[in-house]
């Protein structure tokens, strides 16, 4: 199964959201689940990012980047960074892959590379 | 509405703290009682953020009015993140200002050194959004971090300009016996020094240890009131002139410009307009400097400075205690510390202490309006408070 992040499209007015949310941030118009989802696009641009060095419990390595990318579509999106030396502005290309596991859970999310 | 007095304070010592979180909820209550000579209260609010998790301890606000033998008057808990205390300041506002009572206690508290680092940090991260932040691995000081960036990036902020926030905020703790930080630091040796990598290191790059407030234990209060009581405690009159709250987006990825803090602006633009007093009316601030960013930020966007000048006042001096607009004269949360919860509480301690002329060693000259801003989430929830000297 190929795994993807979802974006939502409001059924009432077409704004796209990610992520996910209750009632439409634009018209206001519409309900719980009147969304139609759709994948997000994988490429996008930099808008700024970080390499934390102090992780949370779950994390067994030594430094971790994320990031703020701005996809093709226009909506925005918090990833990891798999990339040496990032910059804002560059361009990048996401994954989707697990990027957190505690005990018997793994998490997927978006992971990007430079494109 | 009724005019709301701030007629007591009290505050424990930022640092790790070995009694129990009702206890340090109640202290500063005992403290601000005292100050206002007064033995009973209507209502108590708590703010406190990690009771629950942290410490294993909920239904907070019974535990420490019960300590405090105040029952039977009601009690609640306010958990609002960071800005707990921001939050149970407007509560007991809005009881006051209603008619529903004369007088009540806010009391801010928190015992974060109950665990380990990694712990802390956790606790906190669960302020952001589970699905979109907090997987990846999102911290508070990594959201900082990204902010940083594209705050330097857009309006040329350096580290040496965040370095002098820290150098200031920690020089003020210096003349704050209840501040967390008491270590005299140089922007030359946390940041030019052969060491700087060494006792300086990078948390959420661009942001570096020193950029970062320390993670404490401490509880803060103020009591509130009504005019007629006010003036029977024979105390300097402080009233809390202006509140304002506002919010944003969950997610910091989704607000339009990655460098605005919209909730900031709106709550102080609401607290100013209700003050009836504009930003180059106040005599002293205190800002939410979690980040030493942040105070920068928000220098700005409460009006104190032009969008993207904040950096450049603080060249000039002009936050410093002697300074047109001293910030953050207790050594903020950088200087003082941050235990979540009573944040909000220790603000509006400092400015009720600076209006009244009795901070000692770190007085801003003769302030008539006092500001605060207490910052929730990344910048999701801001309360921000304006305080007037009466006589």
């Amino acid at each position: 199964m190929k795994r993807e992040i979802y974006a939502y499209r409001c059924r009432k007015c077409g704004h796209l959201h990610y992520p996910y949310r209750m009632v439409c941030a634009k018209c206001g118009e519409n309900e719980h689940n009147e969304f139609d989802p759709e994948p997000l696009p994988k490429a996008g641009t930099l808008v700024t990012f970080t390499e934390l060095y102090a992780l949370p419990g779950d994390f067994e390595v030594p430094t971790l980047g994320l990031g703020i990318v701005e996809l093709e579509n226009g909506i925005r999106i918090t990833g990891q960074l798999q990339i040496d030396e990032p910059a804002s502005g560059m361009k990048v290309i996401g994954e989707v892959e697990v990027v957190r596991s505690e005990e018997y859970e793994k998490y997927y999310g978006m992971v990007f590379r430079e494109a | 509405m009724r005019d709301v007095y701030a007629i007591g304070i009290g505050i424990t010592s930022f640092t790790r703290l070995e009694f129990p979180l009702s206890e340090i909820a109640a202290y500063p209550v005992m403290m601000a009682l005292k100050d206002a000579g007064i033995k009973e209260i209507d209502h108590l609010y708590v703010a406190n953020m990690g009771g629950g998790r942290v410490n294993h301890q909920t239904g907070l606000a019974s535990a420490v009015v019960d300590t405090l033998s105040l029952t039977p008057a009601g009690a609640d808990v306010i958990e609002n993140g960071p800005a707990s205390g921001g939050s149970a300041i407007k509560q007991g506002f809005l009881a006051v200002a209603s008619g529903v009572h004369d007088v009540v206690a806010v009391t801010g508290a928190e015992r974060m050194r109950e665990v380990n680092n990694l712990e802390v940090t956790e606790f906190v991260a669960t302020l952001t959004h589970p699905l979109a932040e907090y997987i990846y691995g999102v911290t508070l000081p990594s959201l900082a971090g990204m902010f940083t960036r594209a705050y330097m990036d857009k309006y040329g902020v350096t580290s040496r300009h965040l370095a002098m926030v820290a150098v200031k905020n920690q020089n003020n703790a210096l003349l704050n016996e209840f501040a967390h930080i008491q270590q005299a630091i140089t922007v030359e040796g946390i940041l030019d020094s052969p060491e700087a990598l060494t006792n300086n290191p990078y948390i959420a790059d661009p942001l570096r240890f020193f950029d970062c407030c320390p993670v404490s234990d401490g509880g803060a209060s103020v009591i509130l009131a009504t005019r007629e009581v006010a003036e029977k405690t024979g105390r300097p009159l402080v009233r809390l002139s202006g509140i304002g709250q506002a919010t944003d987006t969950h997610c910091v990825h989704e607000r339009d410009e990655p460098t605005d803090l919209l909730a900031v602006r709106r709550a102080a633009a609401q607290s100013f307009e209700m003050a009836g007093v504009g930003p180059s009316d106040v005599g002293v601030a205190e800002l939410h400097d979690a980040f030493t960013i942040l105070e920068i930020v928000e220098s700005e966007e409460v009006g104190f400075f032009k969008k993207g000048e904040g950096h450049l006042a603080l060249e000039r001096g002009e936050t410093q205690i002697g300074g047109k607009i001293p910030i953050n004269p207790s050594g903020g949360l950088k200087g003082r510390g941050h235990p979540v919860g009573a944040t909000g509480v220790a603000q509006a301690y400092e400015i009720v202490h600076q209006l009244r002329g009795e901070a000692g060693k770190r007085q801003v000259a003769d302030p008539k309006i006092g500001f605060t801003c207490n910052f929730g989430g990344f910048g999701n929830n801001v309360v921000c408070l304006t305080f007037a000297r009466e006589n």
